[in-house]
């Protein structure tokens, strides 16, 4: 178990810059996900870690000692492949096994830990099978296994549900949460997937273009976006955007209007005449009863039904779509005109730079 | 991003690098190096010498290429064995890989019956030996036997039957077209498997748009493997400029009637070992050799200049 | 099926029995005919063998004169010896290859595809110095050593092809276990190149056995000869004893034949794995 530091961290291939200036700190036992778009570098920031790619600059720090030297096996980690990566020619025990041959653990020592970890998976039965016979379930489970035999002191997964089909998915990550529990060990997660960043986390980091979006709680990266990126990245549907302008400011309230919308007093001390603005607003937090300062109106052009709510395609009076999601059993009938109004916590404003513009509001 | 090799390379103390590299590709390149590169080298090398009765050798620049080019005495032989592969060549070209083409095709029709059995008879002469091959044949066309003077009889045909093998006029085209009788499973399996690679669902949208299997076959599935063909084309001229062992056996070193099959690689060893008629001479077989590296170099810098540059690669 | 899709298929079926009975026809007639007697090979060469014309003076014949099984032990030495250092060096290289990236990796891929395009006959009147000044000179070490050399550029070739498809990840598993370079390559990766030995095979095997030009050039005595060139040998002294002559063709065709229908399924897998394209 040990806490995980990286410092001023590059990578470039070439030309092309892959991370920009990485700076983060992993306490022991956290589990950290690292979510972004495709492409976004944290696959090889993760690949960095575990010392399969090296970098370009900068430093990580496992438990407190400098790794960048050290090769893969040296650096007390552990990976989860995306495509589990078993060696098809072992049965389950050797692919379990087989690295803990090179790091000079003794062979009772071997056969207890396997059972250990077999016994936690539920593998005891699949233990002298090969990976073809293995589903993908299981599979996912001793790549897993062949990580926790290892007993590193970071477990570094890199997308490990995305060859998994949606039931299976569910239930390997109520596993891996389960997991972690009992392990209490550090865990870096990689994933695409904001739903299992936002339920496994303790802490997500969300990554763009090769830098570090915003590093926070799950539910903080929700109520309290820390840029525009990260605003639309969190949340499904995505957080509707409106263009706004600050038209006035009276004693630190500044009234905020913009096409589409009716315009509303925002108290910002740092705001200014003039000042470009995007306010943000989620479907979910649109409602037609509700009270609060914002207020827009549009034209319902379509509605996709998902059961326990709707989400309601409207136009407004600039001519662009935004969504609302619509709970209960009555659902919205395209052509029909509505005014969707959101509290004033749920409204997020963003500055011309894209950062978030604090707001008493939210106090 | 993903590299092509892996990166923790680079991570590693040059000196590791280096020892790996050495357990990796020594014994490979050593060997290589050493009976293959090498004797090419040395080859070209010797080809600027000639040796005197003694055995001393001495250095007279491309005099040997003169004479092989110039002087009658070696230039009409080797322009002789020149044309004759020509005829070798031209002779695969329009008849082994049309028919290696067309079997493919055949064979890769949706829903074939027997095609394991078929590939696998089709294929079998080329497994075969070329010495066997070519004396089977000898046997089979001799006029001894009669066998194919038989066989034709049955169809009438009988007074087409000639002595094919031992006319001058007809022995390379008859050798050609043994050699493609047991060659044209190369193209055929190498088409074939080019085939099997384009995918179903491709072929399935072709039908729903109308086509049948022959037009499917020249409007999709023959553009899609001309790649596969081109670099038939070049195997079999590199074969063919190569080729030594049928003429050898069905005809022996001297490739009668009157030199009517010979082609380089017999003139190449004859030259360098010689026979009943001529002493072997090394260094001038060096310089036969030599020309024939540089035909096959010609014809490889044609093909990647000419088609590979210029045929267009699909990916599926 | 309607009727013109019968009709098609017939036709299809009969242009291929006809070229699959012109491939093995030839073939057919040697080995048939090798079993009858003299009077029957002239007197009715398209009969198989019965119980009046059954013979095997041929094949007598044969085993008295000429050292087929000699023949046939330095085939088999020469060829699965080659073959194995072949795939061994081959696989080796290959690895390197496609795994490491150094300076030059590039530059040295283009000399061993050198090795695929030019034909090391080329070589010979060099080659044949070189044996002979190493005392190598009518022994199976130098068509070996020879052999691996020529296989070796297409099996690199091909054995990269294989290795790439690997997963990658599969060896950074390897590495996050600690396992060493060289026992990633022998314990994981070379048990996973199995399938690419047919390939190889076709490739390699079957040039080396049917070769004649280098037994030819570097072997001088029975002792040293391959089947290939022994039975050339044989054939062009009793070229007139037509049952002596198809004997030994037969007995050149039969072990091919054989070994060839037990792997045709692997061996022609091998060739249409996409591995060469």
């Amino acid at each position: 178990m040990a806490n995980l530091r990286i410092e001023h961290l590059n990578k470039r291939y070439g030309a092309t810059k892959v991370l920009n200036d990485i700076n983060l700190n992993i306490e022991d036992g956290e589990f950290v996900v690292l979510v972004g778009p495709s492409g976004c570098g944290k696959s090889t920031l993760l690949r960095m870690i575990a010392g399969l790619d090296g970098a370009s600059g900068g430093d990580i720090h496992i438990a407190g000692k400098l790794v960048n030297a050290l090769a893969p096996a040296e650096r007390g980690i552990a990976m989860v492949f995306q495509s589990y990566a078993l060696y098809p020619h072992m049965n389950v025990r050797k692919n379990m096994t087989f690295g803990l041959k090179f790091t000079g653990v003794p062979p009772t020592e071997r056969e207890r830990r396997v059972a250990e970890a077999a016994r936690m998976l539920r593998l005891e039965e699949l233990l002298d099978r090969y990976p073809r016979d293995l589903s993908g379930g299981q599979r996912q489970r001793v790549a897993i296994g062949r990580a926790i035999v290892r007993e590193p002191a970071v477990f570094l997964f890199d997308e490990p549900l995305s060859n998994l089909d949606a039931a299976l998915r569910v239930s390997t990550r109520v596993e891996i949460a389960n997991l972690h529990r009992m392990l209490k060990s550090t865990i870096v997660y990689v994933t695409h997937d904001q739903v299992e960043a936002m339920t496994l986390a303790d802490r997500i980091v969300v990554m763009n273009r090769g830098c570090i979006e915003q590093v926070g709680r799950p539910l903080d990266l929700y109520y309290a976006p820390a840029n525009l990126f990260v605003a639309g990245f969190i949340g499904s549907p995505a957080m509707n955007f409106f263009e706004a302008k600050v038209e006035r400011v009276e004693s630190g309230c500044a009234r905020v209007a913009g096409a589409g919308f009716r315009s509303f007093e925002l108290s910002a001390p740092s705001l200014e005449v003039g000042d470009l603005l995007t306010v943000g607003v989620r479907p979910e937090h649109l409602g037609r009863g509700a009270d609060g300062p914002f207020a827009v109106e549009g034209v319902v052009e379509l509605v996709e039904r998902l059961g326990e709510s709707s989400f309601a395609y409207l136009r407004r009076a600039d001519n662009r779509l935004f969504v609302a999601e619509v709970r209960g059993r009555q659902t919205p009938t395209p052509g029909e005109r509505a005014t969707l109004v959101a509290g004033a916590r749920d409204v997020h404003v963003f500055d011309a730079s894209g950062l978030r513009v604090s707001t008493q509001n939210e106090a | 991003m993903p590299e092509p090799v892996s990166n923790i390379i680079s991570q590693m103390p040059r000196l590791r690098l280096a020892a790996l590299l050495l357990f990796f590709l020594g014994p490979a390149l050593a060997v290589y190096s050493l009976f293959s590169i090498y004797p090419l080298v040395a080859t070209m090398a010797l080809s600027t010498y000639t040796s005197d009765p003694s055995g001393a050798r001495h250095f007279i620049g491309i005099a040997n290429f003169q004479a092989l080019l110039g002087d009658a005495l070696w230039s009409k032989p080797f322009w002789n064995a020149f044309r004759n592969n020509l005829i070798f060549f031209a002779v695969h070209m329009c008849v082994q890989n049309p028919i290696g083409i067309a079997l493919a095709g055949l064979l890769s029709l949706p829903g074939l019956r027997l095609k394991g059995f078929y590939r696998t008879v089709m294929f079998l002469p080329t497994m075969l030996s070329v010495v066997i091959v070519g004396f089977s044949w000898n046997l089979i066309l001799s006029p001894l036997w009669g066998v194919a003077a038989g066989a034709l009889k049955t169809v009438c045909l009988g007074s087409l039957f000639a002595p094919w093998l031992g006319l001058e006029s007809s022995a390379l085209v008859t050798l050609s077209l043994i050699s493609v009788w047991q060659f044209v499973g190369i193209p055929m399996m190498l088409i074939y498997a080019a085939l099997l690679n384009i995918p179903d669902e491709l072929i399935d949208a072709a039908r729903v748009d109308g086509l049948g299997h022959f037009r499917i076959f020249l409007h999709i599935k023959l553009p899609l493997v001309l790649p596969t063909i081109s670099l038939v084309s070049i195997l079999t001229f590199v074969a063919n400029f190569n080729a030594f062992d049928l003429i050898y056996s069905v005809k022996g070193a001297l490739a009668g009637p009157n030199f009517a099959t010979d082609i380089l690689g017999t003139f190449f060893y004859r030259t360098f070992f010689g026979n009943q008629l001529q002493l072997g001479n090394p260094t001038m077989g060096a310089a036969v050799a030599t020309i024939m590296f540089f035909i096959i170099l010609v014809g490889l810098c044609l093909y990647l200049v000419l088609v590979q540059r210029r045929i267009r690669r699909y990916a599926f | 099926m309607s009727g013109k899709q019968r009709a098609r298929s017939f036709s299809v079926h009969l242009i291929l029995i006809a070229y699959s009975l012109l491939a093995v026809g030839p073939i057919l007639l040697v080995v048939m005919n090798s079993f009858k007697m003299r009077s029957a090979i002239f007197g009715a060469p398209l009969a198989p063998p019965d119980a009046t014309t059954f013979s095997l003076i041929g094949y007598q014949k044969v085993f008295r004169t000429a050292h087929i099984l000699t023949y046939y032990s330095n085939s088999l030495i020469v060829t699965l010896v080659s073959m194995a250092l072949v795939l061994l060096f081959g696989a080796m290289a290959a690895w390197a290859l496609t795994e490491y990236r150094f300076r030059g990796s590039t530059a040295l891929a283009l000399f061993l595809s050198i090795g695929i395009m030019v034909p090391i006959r080329l070589g010979s009147v060099a080659i044949l110095n070189m044996m002979r000044s190493a005392g190598l000179n009518d022994t199976l070490t130098a068509l070996i050593l020879v052999y691996v050399a020529q296989g070796l550029p297409m099996s690199i070739f091909i054995l990269s092809e294989f290795i790439q498809q690997i997963p990658k990840d599969l060896r950074d598993a390897a590495r996050c276990d600690g396992v060493p370079e060289i026992r990633i390559f022998f314990e994981v990766v070379a048990p996973l190149l199995r399938p690419a030995i047919a390939t190889v095979a076709v490739f390699t095997i079957v040039p080396i056995w049917n070769d004649l030009w280098f037994p030819l050039i570097l072997t001088s005595s029975d002792t040293t000869h391959t089947v290939t060139l022994g039975v050339q040998q044989f054939l062009g002294q009793y070229i007139t004893d037509w049952n002596s002559v198809l004997a030994a063709l037969s007995m050149a065709i039969l072990p091919v034949v054989v070994i060839y229908v037990i792997l045709s399924r692997q061996l022609i897998a091998g060739l249409t794995s996409g591995a060469v394209k």
